[in-house]
């Protein structure tokens, strides 16, 4: 990769994780942490980003972040209060810079208008307790960041007597500050000939003298045709430790002192050992401002290494030649490690690219779980087949096939925790949303977290953001009570909504809990029954009818609010839940609030299966889908019109789907008693009974796409390979049961009609 | 550089090697060596020097102004061609720093 | 003799940044991540130039370069701060610290050589 883009790349990383770090600091702080660590966390946070951004010169990111800067300064240094109202501000302003550094990052346009006025609202908290303080508003942040003064421009004359005499006084403080006059009278010789002659005066007798102290002054006769500042700059260092005259030849009247270009200079040196100035060097040095694109920066690197190399020429041994010229590995090192949290940094030579972790191409690793699934495949293939040649109890082949067995999971593990990440980056956008919902609700909530370490796989992660935003937005719009509400039923002000991740056999568990007044199960029921989405004498349970908010069309509140009302329903989040091979329920007490649990598999390339056999083939039917497996009984199962049949369950029918039929393994229909049934729930919460002959048993498998490796078929989602080597077929439940139900609203709409129904 | 093969007469010379980098951590411990070595003839070889600092040069320009006034031979042989350009920029002549006791005597 | 430089700074982005501009010109890198882990690298290397950033985590680049300067064994190596400060009270404190100069954020790699080849013995 072009090592600017991977810098920048590794500024947007790091970015992320100063957001992060701005964001949770600035939330410790409104909780009360105000002391200096936390607040100077904060304001290194905004700096760092500023001192980036203006790298890349990325301007109003520059700006935005300094005005940022600015009033976290005040606050850092006393001047500014951290009140509520301030907090809150400065909050925004981190949701605002957040914004920025992404509309950066993918060359988007940040909303100006919300810019503009949170950086004049930032001005204004500043400026409110200024006392001192220049205007702000004067100054766009860039007023710092320029390289150096530009030259000043100096009139004609001056470039044309092109001599200069410069008086230096050097003080103590400036040797011991590791300037050094030999080096600086050097600097001021690259810029042309010179003649220089020691003023030992101020020297006193050997035995008072310092060592480190300064007595030695030196007058330079410069035959250049620079301006002043080019040669005050060789001095901007040490300008304060020094005395330092600079004035033009000609006011000495001294201008046959300067030394010729083409005369020895200085002393009689010979022409290899003085210094001759390189003056696109020096051109560059000076002239260089304003904002470098990458390709600037890019070129200033080369035109740096030519410079270099070329002072090495004209300076033996001054500075080291630009031998190495490494083109950058292609796995960077990455030290994310936080300093302070765990310990020091390793303390080897950073240069040697060894870090605590690497960055890999997520394609290596996804052909690496690839193959280990392949390799799960195999050694379950070769366990059966020593089965059936009947060696199993030979000697040591069971004992090393088991040894085989233990290994290979264990890499499978080893690989499947390589995609493994923390759900931290998408809790962590939590909060934001939070303050959010809260500001649209005029909600006061507080969003406690806790299990963000909890690892899980990357593709499930990225996909588990959107459930947990509506589910959080629900929690606030729909769980807590308004504030009056609240303080009418003796609870506090302020709502909580706990977010909770932690594994539980071999998944992952997302909780969000609410203190709210929990589910109005009068008014759910009721809604669902107007609905029709159950018959109005079903007995169900408390937990039942809590689930039925999961429904498709389902929405409590009676008027749809800007923020749960995005023509999204909780049957959608239920619905991309199972799509990962989650499940999702809600359990609820009245007057305490209400948690939703959302539990989903680690990883996507492997599933908790049941096999079953269906006219002598053998399926696989994801865990996460079954609700219950179940012997139906004659008696249940009603059949409608000509062949379609319902089994009567709890006050409710569930369509009966007989798979072997509905894949086309066989043209007669199972008969329900005699075949096992599987209570699945498909898209959408719908739920129907799958019958098939036989379970064999659960087991895990490992994910293949048929549409990888043959083409997409209906109602399979996938395939696998058993042990002994056959391809077992995954069913697709959502289509299973979505087909069912077009095949029940044809055949005489089930839900039209509930009461003739549960008379029939 | 012109080579001067005549050493100091009289007492033995103190013969004196500097350091090769003469910068601000080297004044004081040249100027205690120097000190040590009051009122002797020395010879001090600079062939291993390769940075000459501001500090180090008050060092030897004073060292040498004692030394002539002190009557005793003060030599420094052997500059490099980088330390002799170093010097120059700094307005010393590498003979700077000599005083010839049969001279100054 | 190629010249080790020690950079000082929490940013990756600025430590890459500057290993990029001084590997490029010919420089050995060294790096530390906060004052800290700078005394600690110092341990192991002796580079010819220190540049530091001076907010960061831990120790900060006022408190590095005390601790540098307290040290005999680095009393002249020069230490360059790097900064987007550029007001006079952080240059002065820098200055007071023990700081032989400064390189104004965000630098200009034919800018950050030549101020390391100026203040390079």
């Amino acid at each position: 990769m072009d090592p600017m883009a991977a810098i920048r790349e590794t500024f947007f990383q790091e970015c992320e994780e100063q957001l992060c770090e701005l964001e949770s600091g600035l939330m410790r702080m409104e909780g009360g942490e105000t002391d200096q660590e936390t607040v100077n966390a904060v304001f290194r946070a905004v700096h760092s980003i500023k001192g980036g951004a203006g790298a890349f010169g990325l301007e109003d990111l520059v700006r935005f972040a300094h005005v940022f800067e600015t009033a976290l300064d005040r606050v850092r240094s006393g001047k500014l209060e951290a009140s509520a109202n301030a907090m809150r501000l400065l909050l925004r302003a981190s949701d605002a810079l957040a914004d920025q550094v992404r509309c950066a990052r993918d060359g988007a346009t940040p909303d100006e208008a919300q810019t503009t006025s949170l950086a004049a609202a930032l001005k204004a908290l500043t400026n409110g307790d200024a006392t001192e303080q220049s205007d702000p508003a004067e100054d766009d942040g860039l007023g710092d960041l320029t390289f150096l003064p530009l030259p000043v421009p100096v009139e004609d004359e001056t470039l044309q007597t092109g001599g200069w005499v410069i008086k230096f006084r050097p003080f103590a403080d400036l040797y011991a500050n590791a300037n050094e006059a030999a080096l600086l009278l050097r600097e001021v010789s690259m810029l042309g000939p010179v003649r220089v002659t020691v003023d030992r005066s101020a020297l006193p007798d050997f035995a008072e003298l310092d060592p480190e102290g300064a007595y030695l002054a030196w007058t330079i006769a410069l035959h250049a045709e620079c301006d002043e500042q080019a040669i005050r700059s060789a001095f901007e260092f040490v300008e304060d430790d020094c005395e330092l005259v600079i004035s033009r030849a000609s006011d000495q009247s001294d201008r046959l002192n300067l030394p010729q270009p083409d005369a020895e200079v200085a002393g009689g040196g010979t022409a290899e050992t003085i210094p001759t100035p390189d003056p696109v060097t020096a051109a560059n040095v000076t002239a260089n401002s304003g904002m470098p694109s990458d390709a600037d920066v890019l070129a200033m690197i080369r035109k740096a290494q030519q410079s270099v190399s070329s002072s090495d020429r004209e300076q033996p041994g001054a500075i080291a030649g630009g031998a190495q010229n490494p083109s950058p590995p292609a796995v960077r090192s990455r030290q994310d490690a936080a300093p302070g949290t765990d310990g020091a940094p390793s303390k080897n030579d950073t240069g040697s690219a060894v870090g605590a972790t690497i960055r890999v191409d997520l394609d290596r690793v996804d052909r690496l779980i690839d193959l280990v699934g392949e390799l799960v495949i195999n050694e379950a293939m070769l366990t059966q087949r020593v089965m059936e040649a009947g060696l199993a109890r030979a000697s040591g082949v069971a004992a090393a096939l088991d040894e085989l067995e233990h290994l290979t999971r264990e890499i499978q593990d080893s690989v499947m925790a390589i995609r493994a990440q923390p759900v931290r980056s998408v809790f962590q956008r939590m909060p934001r949303l939070v303050r959010e919902v809260a500001a649209m609700t005029g909600k006061q909530v507080r969003l406690l977290t806790d299990g963000e370490g909890t690892e899980v796989d990357k593709t499930v992660i990225e996909r588990i953001a959107d459930p947990l935003t509506h589910m959080i937005r629900n929690a606030i719009d729909h769980g807590l009570e308004s504030t009056d509400a609240r303080l009418a039923a003796g609870k506090p002000e302020e709502g909580v909504v706990r977010l909770t991740a932690l594994h539980r056999s071999g998944r992952i568990v997302i909780e969000v809990a609410d203190d709210g007044a929990g589910i109005n199960r009068e008014r759910v029921k009721a809604k669902a029954i107007e609905k029709g989405l159950v018959a109005p004498e079903a007995q169900l349970s408390d937990e039942e009818t809590d689930n039925l908010i999961f429904l498709p069309g389902f929405s409590t509140a009676s008027e749809v609010s800007d923020i749960s009302g995005r023509g999204v329903g909780m049957d959608v989040v239920r619905r991309s839940v199972q799509s990962l091979g989650g499940r999702i329920s809600i359990a609820s007490r009245p007057g305490a609030g209400s948690t939703f649990t959302l539990s989903l598999p680690l990883t996507l390339a492997v599933l908790d299966g049941m096999v079953v056999s269906v006219a002598g083939h053998t399926l696989i039917v994801p865990l996460s889908a079954i609700i219950e497996t179940l012997q139906p009984q004659a008696a249940n199962v009603h059949t409608l019109g000509t062949d379609v049949r319902v089994v009567a369950m709890r006050g409710r029918y569930i369509p009966l789907v007989d798979v072997g039929m509905a894949l086309g393994y066989s043209e007669v229909p199972l008969e329900a008693d005699k075949s096992v049934a599987l209570l699945v729930e498909g898209e959408g919460g719908i739920r129907a009974v799958l019958i098939v002959d036989a379970i064999q048993g659960q087991r895990q498998v490992v994910i293949k796409s048929l549409e990888a490796n043959y083409r997409a078929v209906p109602g399979i989602a996938a395939a696998t390979v058993m042990g002994d080597g056959r391809v077992a077929l995954i069913l697709d439940v959502d289509a299973i049961v979505s087909v069912t139900r077009t095949e029940l609203i044809r055949g005489d709409a089930l839900r039209a009609e509930p009461t003739l129904l549960q008379a029939s | 550089m012109p080579k001067r093969s005549n050493p100091p007469k009289g007492a033995a010379a103190v013969k004196l090697r500097l350091d090769p980098i003469l910068d601000i951590k080297a004044s004081a411990p040249l100027y205690a060596l120097l000190s040590r070595h009051r009122g002797r003839d020395l010879v001090i070889d600079a062939s291993a020097v390769e940075r000459f600092g501001g500090q180090c040069l008050q060092v030897l320009l004073a060292a040498r102004a004692r030394w002539a006034a002190d009557q005793r031979g003060f030599l420094v042989e052997g500059f490099s061609p980088g330390v002799i350009a170093t010097l120059e920029l700094m307005g010393i002549e590498p003979t700077a720093f000599d005083h010839r006791r049969e001279m100054g005597a | 003799m190629i010249k080790t430089i020690l950079t000082v700074d929490d940013s990756r982005t600025m430590r890459d940044m500057l290993r990029l501009s001084l590997v490029e010109a010919g420089f050995r890198v060294v790096q530390a991540e906060d004052g800290v882990h700078g005394l600690e690298v110092l341990r192991d290397e002796t580079p010819d130039v220190i540049v530091t950033d001076i907010n960061m985590p831990r120790m900060d680049g006022f408190g590095f370069i005390e601790a540098v300067r307290r040290d005999v064994t680095w009393r002249s190596t020069p230490v360059l701060v790097l900064t987007t400060e550029v007001d006079a009270e952080k240059k002065s404190r820098a200055k007071a610290a023990g700081a032989t100069g400064w390189i104004v954020k965000p630098f200009d790699p034919v800018k950050l050589v030549d101020v390391i080849r100026r203040v390079a013995a």
